[in-house]
């Protein structure tokens, strides 16, 4: 059962698969949701109690209008939605999906629409696999930052929602994570130790460590829907690379007209290739500036040695 | 004076990019020592994908496409 927002509908879900909303000072009833064609396990309301989602035991997700009980939009699963939640900003919808044999329990990110006209993504912003422990139930942090999962071991866990991408090192001890939060961030593989922070000045959709000399590139802009003319003379689309030791940005490489997808680095690690929201993949060849660029401290210790 | 202060300011960058760049080196060997031992006790190649795949025998086999 849940209450909206404001306190004065109560929805309440149950297994004759319909989702029913009260009054909540009368109890009379305001109507039902029909559809679902199993059980209803959890039922959440937007933030503008505008729409309202489901998840059942008929391995869907559904989200529907409120004031008129229209269907918005099914989403299918291999097993039953035990969970769903929207984020605290309406703009994203998680569901927790069920383990069944040949089937890992996951957390899935849906990107929502406000807008009972408009139409919704099938395109996932995020999946989290639980392979150890399945995940019983989910929610939003503060500022859609985290979701917080319990398991059914008994454990919680914490995933930063904002995790756009992560590339290896080379030989796997660690890697890098790009996020929207507008950072990039270095990790120990063994125990995720935080070994260096890249701050950027928007968005990130993707990250890598270049191979031969120490540094990373990272990738974003701002989405589409976002996007400002200026934003490209403001040098938004640019890949930026920076001193993976000492955190500092050294350069940056322009060449798309829109945010920037992702990111590649050559394993021999004399190129790198981006893709961009514009349509265009750029393969660039470092020059020889590139690698003969030191820091006067690497210098020194090559020097030494 | 300025100057000077404004050579401190440099020294003192050029201070944390070496203990940035010790730290990075002893962090590296520390974990590729540790990788090392691990991967020795469990008796594993060093290449991860020897004998999945033929390797060619000699160097002149081997193809380089520059």
């Amino acid at each position: 059962m849940l209450f909206n927002p404001d306190g004065d509908l109560l929805f309440s879900v149950s297994k004759d698969q319909q989702i029913c909303v009260w009054y909540s000072h009368n109890g009379e009833r305001l109507g039902t949701y029909k559809g679902h064609q199993g059980a209803i396990w959890t039922v959440d309301v937007d933030p503008t109690s505008t729409m309202i989602a489901s998840g059942s035991a008929d391995n869907t997700m559904r989200l529907w209008e409120i004031k008129t009980g229209r269907l918005l939009k099914t989403w299918d699963f291999p097993t039953a939605v035990k969970r769903v939640e929207f984020s605290p900003d309406g703009r994203q919808l998680l569901g927790v999906t069920e383990k069944r044999m040949g089937h890992l329990g996951t957390i899935v990110v849906l990107p929502i629409v406000l807008d009972v006209e408009a139409e919704q993504s099938d395109e996932r912003d995020l999946t989290i696999v639980c392979d150890e422990s399945k995940a019983t139930v989910a929610g939003w942090s503060y500022l859609s930052k985290y979701i917080i999962a319990g398991h059914e071991d008994g454990s919680v866990s914490q995933y930063d929602a904002k995790v756009t991408d992560l590339q290896w090192s080379q030989d796997r001890t660690y890697f890098i994570t790009s996020s929207k939060d507008k950072t990039a961030r270095l990790l120990a593989a063994r125990d995720l130790e935080l070994l260096k922070t890249y701050p950027a000045d928007t968005p990130l959709n993707s990250a890598c460590i270049t191979p031969k000399k120490d540094y990373v590139i990272l990738g974003g802009g701002q989405a589409a829907m976002d996007v400002t003319t200026t934003a490209a003379r403001q040098g938004k689309f640019e890949a930026r690379f920076y001193h993976k030791i000492f955190e500092d940005e050294i350069g940056r490489v322009r060449g798309h007209f829109g945010p920037l997808n992702t990111v590649a680095a050559d394993p021999i690690g004399k190129s790198y290739a981006s893709g961009g929201e514009d349509g265009y993949v750029r393969v660039h060849h470092f020059d020889k500036g590139y690698f003969d660029f030191m820091y006067e401290v690497e210098r020194e210790r090559q020097n030494r040695l | 004076e300025d100057a000077e202060r404004g050579a401190s300011a440099d020294l003192a960058v050029v201070e944390a990019r070496r203990r940035m760049l010790d730290e990075w080196l002893a962090w590296r060997s520390s974990v590729e020592a540790e990788v090392e031992e691990e991967r020795l006790g469990r008796g594993l190649p060093a290449n991860p994908v020897e004998g999945l795949i033929s390797q060619p025998d000699s160097e002149e086999e081997q193809q380089i496409i520059e």
